[in-house]
């Protein structure tokens, strides 16, 4: 951008700069910056709609970190990433390196993949509800074979399980593409040179590998702490977050705060709170895995 | 340049005009109104408020079906934070009101001229009480949807009983005839109707009602359920769970129509449910009360899923909004209309006396059911802490029962006290 030389206001060129940065500033505004701020400002204040917001200050703060149901879902987001890390990873590991092995029609089955993951949450859901129901086949198939029947969607850690086996049928197809476009790019020499220094399957794949796919898995990673955190239709549809809430999702714990019990201050809090400890989760993921790939 | 910058302040103004709320525009030459999001409920409205129109009886009336995707209350929400509500609103359930009264944002509909007449001539001396929160009425009922048990008389009859159960006793020497006969794969009832807060009123709330001859469960500041009504309820629930004569879910199907189990709590609305999806199921069901330890006086009380009307605080054509619910409420011909074009009972304690309906009542005998527990059927407790109270009896009292992690007794003490605490806790 730049001044015209006779003082009398902007270029032509600077305008047409500003008319398009201005739209994207525009909607930043709008739609990000007066969202952030207003929930900024709910989070230090007490507001139920219809009056004046009051300053309380640290009020909502304290009492965030006082609510049990508040800080057993952040408990249970833990629980859910114990179960769904080694779904995800493995996964996306078994569809990358399947991948590979497929000749003709890799580009379908990549497609097919993905469909699970452009499919619709509460459709899903629905499924995986009969399926996991006490009287569902699944629980039909165990009682006729074995005498057997799994409360799935009704004992707290199967629950869980139940909500993790869900999300991961939806994301591990593109979490596998995202592995997959990693193992293209590792050097066909790296293995080659391997082989001659007689490098077994597994060496190769702990050393060579692995090594190489860290960026990939640590978008995978990234990607799943995110899912983590903004969990909200499955356990919904699924569990209603029982049984005794060890389903229930802080997102979960915000919708009703807010629009059930009417209290949007101390839902606002609970976002930023819940924002913070998820850029925290990633922050502290890269720096203990993280690697930085370099080919020397 | 004068061209560009008026371009812009003109944009600018459409643009904040369109984001502010409408409060400046409220009409008062028209009542606004929203009605439920259903396809009878609309074709209703529709017609009365166009019998309304043409009598010219007071202001002219304008509907429109409440504008969600999602769930009625989050859009009321909006347009009340938005300003764009209308004057009066339907589909409301009185947990909500009592919400939206708290707030300041409903009507006292008893502090309104006609009233009293309006109740009178409806025959909702009975039913008025459960929707009266010291002495103020914030919603009125326009219908009351009982539930009841639905038995598959069919599969009754092959097991010797030749009429609905009434009794906790006959529903386990029932269960025990019918789930006995083959292993563990077919169920006595669905004891429990589902995971989420809101099931509690179709399955412990049902029959504590029942229990209790229709005596509260919760009284303001205090959870009055840990008394003798509810140890028997409890006490029924652990008794199916442990026996096995029910089961922890029945997601996979409705289990009426396979015979997964032969009897479960439903109410009117599932009248056309089964009528388009299982109308050979539905010709073999037998409505019978919900089960209590003795049987009561008739007809037993349960709970009542209703939803009212409100008027908002802002409308300013309040007097004559009210004018307009008291016509659509009050006159027999309207409340004849939407229970042929709703199918759901109109809340008025004389449904089954009053001539005007008995004809609809003579063909459907499942409906005359309903009707006849219309005036002994009781709404949800008026409190805002609805969703807590009913998830606190969910993980305190349902899913320790259902597990048997915890007897009886242990479990309904301890949810009723952990209800105390926190309604203290929310002052």
């Amino acid at each position: 951008m730049r001044w015209t030389g006779n003082g009398r206001g902007l270029s032509r060129e600077a305008i047409v700069g500003l008319a398009l940065a201005g739209a994207y500033l525009l909607f930043t505004a709008v739609f990000w910056a007066y969202p952030f701020f207003w929930l900024a400002k709910l989070s230090v204040t007490q507001w139920r709609f219809f009056d004046q917001p009051v300053f309380t200050g640290a009020r909502n703060l304290v009492r965030t970190m006082q609510d049990p149901q508040f800080l057993g879902s952040l408990w249970n987001v833990v629980r859910f990433l114990a179960f769904y890390l080694p779904l995800a990873f493995g996964g996306a590991l078994l569809v990358a390196f399947g991948l590979q092995q497929v000749g003709r029609g890799r580009a379908f089955v990549a497609l097919c993949f993905l469909l699970s993951n452009v499919s619709s949450g509460v459709a899903l859901s629905l499924v995986f509800l009969k399926i996991f129901s006490s009287t569902g086949p699944l629980n039909n198939a165990l009682d006729a074979a074995i005498g057997v029947r799994i409360p799935w969607t009704n004992h707290p850690t199967l629950a869980m399980l139940a909500i993790a086996l869900v999300v991961a049928w939806k994301f591990v197809g593109y979490y596998g593409l995202i592995v997959y476009s990693g193992l293209l790019t590792v050097p066909r020499e790296l293995y080659d040179a391997a082989r001659l220094d007689h490098a077994g399957p597994l060496t190769r794949l702990l050393r060579i590998t692995m090594p190489m796919l860290n960026p990939q898995l640590m978008m995978v990673l990234t990607f799943a702490i995110l899912v983590a955190f903004g969990l909200f239709t499955e356990p919904y549809l699924i569990t209603g977050g029982g049984p005794a809430d060890s389903t229930a999702t802080p997102q979960m714990i915000i919708y009703e705060t807010a629009f059930r019990r009417l209290q949007p201050s101390h839902a606002a809090t609970m976002s930023i709170v819940i924002s913070l400890a998820s850029y925290v989760l990633v922050v502290l993921a890269r720096r203990l895995f993280e690697k930085k790939v370099v080919i020397a | 340049m004068t061209r560009r910058r008026d371009l812009l302040r003109y944009g600018a103004a459409a643009l904040l005009a369109g984001c502010s709320p409408r409060g400046g525009e409220r009409r008062v030459d028209r009542i606004r109104l929203w009605v439920g999001p259903n396809a009878a409920e609309e074709s209703f409205w529709k017609v009365a408020v166009a019998r309304w129109n043409e009598a010219g009886r007071g202001l002219p009336v304008t509907f429109t079906t409440i504008p969600t995707a999602g769930n009625s209350e989050d859009t009321v929400l909006s347009a009340l934070i938005a300003g764009t509500e209308p004057d009066l609103s339907t589909n409301i359930f009185s947990g909500f009101a009592v919400q939206l009264a708290t707030l300041g944002q409903v009507e006292d509909l008893a502090a309104m001229p006609g009233y009293d007449a309006l109740v009178e001539r409806r025959r909702m001396r009975a039913i008025v009480p459960g929707w009266t929160q010291d002495g103020r009425v914030h919603a009125l009922p326009i219908y009351s949807s009982p539930t009841l048990l639905w038995w598959r008389a069919d599969l009754l009859e092959a097991n010797g009983l030749s009429a609905p159960p009434r009794t906790y006793d006959e529903v386990y020497a029932f269960s025990q005839r019918y789930g006995g006969a083959r292993g563990r794969s077919r169920y006595g009832m669905q004891v429990i109707a589902g995971r989420a807060w809101q099931d509690r009123w179709f399955d412990f709330i049902s029959f504590y009602y029942a229990a209790a001859d229709g005596r509260p469960y919760l009284d303001g500041g205090h959870a009055l359920y840990a008394n003798a009504a509810g140890l028997q309820v409890a006490t029924f629930i652990d008794r199916m769970f442990r026996a096995r004569w029910t089961a922890m879910d029945f997601d996979a199907e409705e289990p009426l129509v396979s015979g997964l189990a032969a009897g479960a709590v439903r109410g009117p609305w599932d009248v056309e449910r089964f009528a388009n999806l299982y109308p050979d199921t539905l010709a073999r069901i037998a409505v019978g009360p919900m089960v209590a330890a003795t049987p009561s006086q008739e007809p037993a009380a349960t709970f009542s899923d209703s939803k009212g009307v409100v008027i908002f605080r802002n409308s300013r054509v309040k007097r004559q909004a009210f004018d307009f619910l008291a016509w659509v409420l009050g006159d027999e011909a309207m409340n004849l209309l939407w229970l042929e074009k709703t199918g759901l009972s109109p809340a008025r304690a004389d449904l089954l006396e009053n001539p005007r309906f008995a004809g609809y009542y003579r063909t459907s005998a499942i409906g005359r059911a309903y009707a006849e527990h219309v005036a002994s059927a009781r709404p949800p407790a008026l409190s805002e802490h609805t969703i807590d109270v009913q998830k606190i009896m969910s993980a305190q009292l349902i899913e320790p029962l259902m597990t048997g992690q915890r007897s009886p007794r242990a479990a309904l003490a301890d949810a009723a006290a952990r209800t105390d605490r926190m309604l203290e806790a929310q002052g």
